[in-house]
């Protein structure tokens, strides 16, 4: 008697704590497998490191070159945080989709009765934030090195980084959607990365219209915080609201091309298939 | 229309046809029905390319099938997927996914989180499945250090730690040698027995399959060929084999006798173990066997009925199938 209600029935657990546990565990996952290498993190922040500190030689030593006349270097800073930043968002989820499709594990997270989006926040929300803090000691570097110091105004920094970002998990987003359908296209990954540098150097002052891009927008109001040392409520309302749309649209753009992807991929049988 | 309620999976018209462009289409699946009773491990067998791991993704989800309804213990699969999932886990194809970065614990929490199954509660239900399987020693272990078998055990396990009612096992002993595959067949009929768990389990390797499943679903070309409780199937076979053994070979003659009487009969006459094997096709064949065999002069020595394994009898099954499949 007893066997057979416990198996007709299964297990009652609250939704909500399906969801809980779900995002949970995902979350604690980035964490642990962030800390069980911890020399892929360090060699990629070096490398950072290095690129910046080349960059920063370049406009101190050759002077007046095309780049210092068009940026500060307190604008550098910010801009090439924002890269490293928007590159980690963008190939965090493009590269996690595809190994996750490839170990299997990627179907398993489909299993969750809490629906795949609750398991796949977890993840990134916590690998955003664990990258987040070294990004911070990044930053702290960067000025060290250039004795330029930045506004840290968390209150305002942390939303407009937040829709500043977002579309770049919504390229995320799409590539690897494209990736789980079309399959080893981790080539075109890096191409990405340099079309995520273009869009942080676009000039916005001078092409108006170049505001609608993804990023461009956050990148701008981010040097105004950071650099400017203005407050969230010092912006133009107008512009937040551009922020807004771009962060939001372009989220939604991107998982709406991921939405496809994933209804072609369980029509084809991809999800775990590599 | 209605969601079976009484067992733990209704699968009803079950399709699924894969098209590629410049390709044939394949038809994966066609137009399968099959139901599993609670507290049941059934075997689902077939040849490669079958269908039986799209049959079980279409049931998970993870494949959008053409058609069909499936039930997962009384929930629509499709209409009422997060019930529906919250009651089924799955191993798919080995030992491939789980993490092999982190610990077997650390799996072991994430698989079940994910079914919402954690706390203090679970932590007693993984140290219980970590005995069952012998891996209390590997707790914090890389899985990534772990022998083929253990990864196995660990993925096995961690489908089960979610404690749904209903399991789908994907060849979980593809690989594993005789010991390891005879604790996780253990592990699997303790379970069932226990927790009155169901089990699907997909497998190639018949002595798995003949030892913990009472029933059997073989699959060949998309469509299921024989649905029976292991025994039935054994028993059809054994009743239609039999070999007579001869003391001494027989003549041309005689062979020729018997030939004309049991076409199919094959006879072995090079001098060692002369014999002749017959498939009888009904129970008064018996008798006439014997006539023929005194007719042909035979010096019989024993005759016994072939002890069908699971094998013979799939491996016939499927033979006649494809025999079918092209005439
Ligand atoms: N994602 C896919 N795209 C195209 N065809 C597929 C796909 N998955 C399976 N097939 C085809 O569908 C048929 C059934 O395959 P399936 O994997 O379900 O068989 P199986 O019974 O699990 O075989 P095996 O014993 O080899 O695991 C095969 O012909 C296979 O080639
Ligand atoms: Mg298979």
């Amino acid at each position: 008697m007893k066997r057979r209600s416990w198996s007709s029935s299964g297990r009652s657990v609250p939704t909500a704590m399906v969801r809980w546990r779900s995002f949970a565990v995902n979350f604690k996952k980035a964490w642990l497998l962030m800390k069980r290498y911890p020399f892929n993190l360090l060699s990629s922040l070096l490398t950072m490191y290095l690129i910046f500190l080349g960059i920063f030689l370049g406009v101190k030593y050759l002077g007046g070159t095309s780049l210092s006349a068009v940026d500060t270097l307190e604008g550098i800073i910010v801009g090439y945080s924002l890269w490293t930043l928007s590159i980690f968002a963008f190939s965090d989820l493009s590269w996690e989709l595809t190994n996750e499709a490839q170990m299997g594990t990627l179907e398993q997270m489909y299993l969750t009765p809490a629906g795949f989006a609750w398991a796949q926040a977890g993840y990134l929300i916590g690998d955003l934030l664990f990258f987040s803090v070294f990004e911070v000691a990044m930053i702290v570097l960067m000025m060290l090195t250039t004795h330029r110091y930045l506004h840290f105004d968390l209150v305002s920094i942390v939303p407009v980084l937040i829709f500043t970002l977002a579309p770049a998990y919504g390229i995320g987003f799409a590539v690897g959607g494209l990736a789980l359908v079309y399959k080893r296209i981790q080539a075109f990954f890096q191409v990405v990365q340099f079309v995520l540098m273009g869009l942080l150097v676009v000039p916005v002052n001078r092409m108006p219209w170049a505001r609608l891009l993804p990023m461009s927008e956050g990148n701008a109001l981010l040097r105004q915080i950071m650099a400017g040392g203005r407050s969230l409520w010092q912006l133009p309302g107008q512009d937040l609201i551009l922020l807004l749309a771009t962060g939001i649209g372009y989220l939604a753009l991107g998982l709406a091309a991921f939405g496809w992807a994933e209804r072609v991929a369980r029509r084809r049988g991809l999800l775990g298939q590599y | 229309m209605g969601a079976r309620t009484d067992v733990a999976l209704a699968v009803a018209g079950l399709h699924k046809k894969f098209t590629k462009r410049h390709k044939p289409p394949v038809v994966a699946v066609d137009h399968i029905s099959v139901e599993v009773a609670y507290g049941k491990i059934v075997g689902l067998l077939g040849p490669n390319g079958a269908g039986k791991t799209t049959t079980i993704k279409c049931i998970l989800g993870l494949m959008e099938p053409d058609g069909g309804e499936i039930s997962v213990c009384g929930y629509d699969a499709r209409r009422q997927r997060a019930a529906a999932m919250s009651r089924v886990a799955a191993v798919l194809e080995g030992a491939r996914n789980i993490y092999w970065r982190l610990s077997v614990w650390e799996n072991l929490e994430y698989f079940a989180g994910l079914n919402g199954i954690g706390g203090r509660d679970g932590a007693l239900y993984f140290q219980q499945l970590l005995q069952r399987f012998g891996l209390e020693d590997k707790k914090d272990t890389t899985v990534l250090e772990l022998s083929q078998g253990n990864k196995q055990k660990v993925a096995v396990a961690c489908a089960l730690a979610k404690r749904t009612p209903l399991v789908f096992l994907d060849e979980p002993t593809l690989g594993l040698d005789v010991e390891t595959s005879y604790q996780l067949r253990q592990a699997i009929k303790d379970m069932v027995r226990d927790e009155g768990r169901t089990i699907v389990i997909s497998s190639h390797d018949m002595a798995v399959v003949q030892d913990v499943c009472e029933r059997v679903v073989i699959m060949a070309n998309g469509r299921i060929i024989a649905d029976d409780q292991v025994q039935n199937l054994l028993a059809l076979f054994r009743t239609r084999e039999y070999l007579v053994k001869l003391a001494r070979d027989l003549t041309r003659e005689g062979q020729e006798i018997i030939q004309e009487q049991f076409p199919q009969a094959v006879i072995t006459s090079d001098g060692h173990d002369p014999s002749v094997r017959v498939q009888l096709i009904n129970g008064q064949d018996i008798y006439r066997l014997i006539d023929v065999m005194r007719q042909a002069n035979a010096d019989i020595a024993s005759i016994t009925q072939e002890e069908p394994d699971l094998e013979k009898a799939f491996v016939e099954l499927v033979r006649k199938e494809r025999a079918n499949g092209n005439g």
